[in-house]
């Protein structure tokens, strides 16, 4: 029988039981305590551009329409018929007026409301066997929207979008807004893997310490140069609100007044594309860049959603170039995750930058990405060993970069431009936030 | 790519068609990685595009903007490269692969160029205790004939999942 009051505090100290890998009694509590009231990423607007444009997405086994209206209103609408429960949409994308269900030919139009259905008056005797009027496809419970990002939150009481992503919105940013035009996804590439879903998150909200040596082939081949440890442990891990990521220190700027210039250059972004950036974040984000010499890197927003941020070289003659990737950990069962990636550019940024950041995309992350492929060994293997009965006698330490009382073996940066805290060096201090996070969401009453 | 002539399965080049591509395959099952990249042209592309479930009347079933793979000669000799380090764990302990070549038909393209178009189930299987994993796809290429043989100039290949039920794609299809 599972001891959940036990597994969180024991989770709350760094020491996380092994099993929670692979766990079906776990898995069955995240399902209805953390997925059921948590904000969850579905798509981005950027995906439904034009009126009738949708995608079919879920949350766990919730499918969800996600639809711009004639009116160019994004609405998020279950999937499935009023009337006998038939997936109403079974493609995943494209652009329609109507939902029309295969089994009864109910309608519904791209809002949700329902249209028609055959045979209204001799079936139903009209309105008053079945009142059409006012029926929809029901809508999610919670809705928000962040630089064009749609979360949906199965709670109807959950709190405002904005308030849940408090200080991680700063970060998000980085990602999501470098122009005002915002971002534009593609993909995602999907795929499943024998992994459970909490191992890619915490992965990315934190874990730096893995790069130099689950990633030690694209520093061989001279696809990226940072990874090493050298360089890697002088990134700074920040934790904010409801996310956690990692940086990477950049170089020294020659002069001040050019740093944020020099910097943005220095990964690869193009002269036309700087002043637009500039202009498009805060003095405080700014200073990250150029004050502080962070850029974002890795990161995840808990629960599932994370983002990416790498400058590869991508050609013979050393053309160093960014990319921004969106990805999803779409939990299938305890031991089995989709992923969903999503290659993420600015939409104002110039097309040959758009071409190169792509092809940087492809070189690295996704279903055939070089650091990705070998991240993903790592994590089902894990879940693997998770699934035994040794695995119930082991707790795995993630206590890295605290002392045996729980203080920081080194006090947090004291000039760091971004909210939140961040420490520089090694450290578990975003997988810790994020579990933290996971046990208050596993401590509250199922709905 | 618009289509040729079909060429009789008799016919000599798509005999040399065909053995090009056994041949190919049993050069990526044998993990002869850099001998596989001597059968590319220079000028190589090697596209995969994500194909996605529509409704019949969307007129596309893969997304034009999106791929697995887009790659040139510098992505694919990274690649290699890659696997040729210590440090490729998702390929070390190395996966047991079969490519099954079949379904192949040749078309006379431009000059002595062909297009041959033929159907790929890979088998990849990892350790002893993972269920394995298959990849169908159909593949398009342009082979085009050069003073040393055949050499692929182009290949599209057409997955025939829409979410692929394997853990990556470190492997050449």
């Amino acid at each position: 029988m599972l001891d959940l009051a036990s597994v969180v505090s024991q989770v709350r100290r760094g020491m996380i039981p092994a099993h929670v890998y692979a766990d079906p009694e776990i898995f069955a509590a995240e399902r209805d305590r953390l997925f059921a009231r948590s904000w969850v990423f579905l798509a981005h607007e950027s995906e439904i551009p034009d009126p009738g444009d949708y995608v079919v997405r879920r949350v766990l086994a919730d499918s969800f329409i996600v639809a711009r209206d004639e009116a160019g209103v994004v609405r998020v609408m279950f999937n499935m018929c009023l009337h006998r429960g038939m997936q109403v949409c079974r493609a995943e994308l494209g652009n329609a007026s109507h939902f029309r269900c295969p089994y009864h030919a109910w309608t519904y139009r791209n809002d949700g409301r329902l249209a028609g259905l055959p045979f209204h008056e001799e079936a139903y005797g009209g309105e008053d066997g079945f009142a059409r009027a006012g029926q929809s496809l029901l809508p999610a419970p919670s809705m928000g929207t962040h630089n064009g990002l749609i979360f949906i939150s199965l709670d109807p009481d959950a709190p405002a979008l904005a308030d849940y992503l408090g200080d991680f919105a700063f970060y998000l940013d980085f990602y999501t807004r470098q122009s005002p035009a915002g971002v534009e996804l593609r993909g995602p590439q999907r795929w499943r893997i024998k992994a459970n879903w909490k191992i890619g998150a915490e992965n990315f909200a934190g874990d730096s310490y893995h790069t130099p040596h689950t990633h030690a082939s694209v520093v061989d081949i001279g696809l990226f140069r940072e990874p090493k440890a050298s360089k890697r442990k002088e990134g700074a891990l920040y934790q904010a609100g409801p996310g956690a990521g990692t940086t990477y220190k950049l170089p020294p700027a020659g002069n001040e007044h050019s740093a944020f210039t020099d910097q943005l250059r220095y990964v690869g972004y193009p002269d036309a594309m700087i002043p637009v950036m500039a202009a498009a974040w805060s003095g405080r984000q700014r200073a990250l860049v150029a004050d502080s010499r962070f850029m974002p890197s890795a990161a995840t927003l808990f629960p599932n959603l994370s983002f990416v941020h790498n400058w590869p070289q991508i050609d013979a003659d050393g053309t160093v170039a960014p990319f921004i990737s969106l990805r999803l950990w779409q939990p299938v069962s305890e031991r089995e995750t989709e992923v969903l990636s999503w290659f993420a550019v600015d939409a104002a940024a110039p097309e040959d930058f758009k071409r190169r950041s792509y092809t940087a995309y492809l070189m690295c992350f996704g279903s055939s990405g070089m650091f990705e492929q070998d991240d993903v060994e790592n994590w089902v293997s894990i879940t693997d060993m998770a699934a035994g009965s040794m695995a119930r006698r082991l707790t795995l330490n993630s206590r890295m970069g605290l002392t045996s009382e729980g203080k920081p073996v080194k006090p947090p940066l004291a000039t760091f431009a971004g909210p939140g805290v961040a420490y520089q060096g090694f450290g578990e201090y975003g997988q810790r936030h994020w579990f933290g996070l996971w046990g208050d969401c596993l401590s509250r009453e199922a709905r | 790519m618009t289509a040729g002539l079909l060429l009789p399965y008799g016919d000599p080049a798509h005999l040399a068609a065909h053995q090009f591509l056994v041949e190919e395959a049993a050069l990526l099952d044998a993990a002869d990685f850099a001998g596989w990249l001597g059968l590319l042209c220079e000028d190589i592309r090697y596209v995969m595009p994500v194909r996605v479930t529509t409704a019949r009347g969307a007129g596309f079933d893969s997304l034009a903007d999106m791929g697995h793979f887009d790659e040139d000669m510098y992505a694919l000799r990274k690649r290699v490269q890659r696997l040729a380090t210590d440090h490729a764990w998702t390929e070390d302990p190395p996966s047991r692969t079969r490519h099954f070549v079949t379904n192949v038909r040749t078309f006379r393209g431009e000059g002595d160029d062909l297009r041959a178009e033929s159907a790929l189930l890979l088998f990849r299987s990892r350790g002893d205790t993972r269920e394995p994993s298959l990849i169908s796809a159909g593949r398009t290429d342009l082979l085009r004939a050069t003073a040393d043989g055949l050499r692929l100039a182009r290949r599209e290949i057409t997955v025939d999942e829409s979410v692929l039920r394997t853990q990556n794609l470190a492997v050449f299809l």
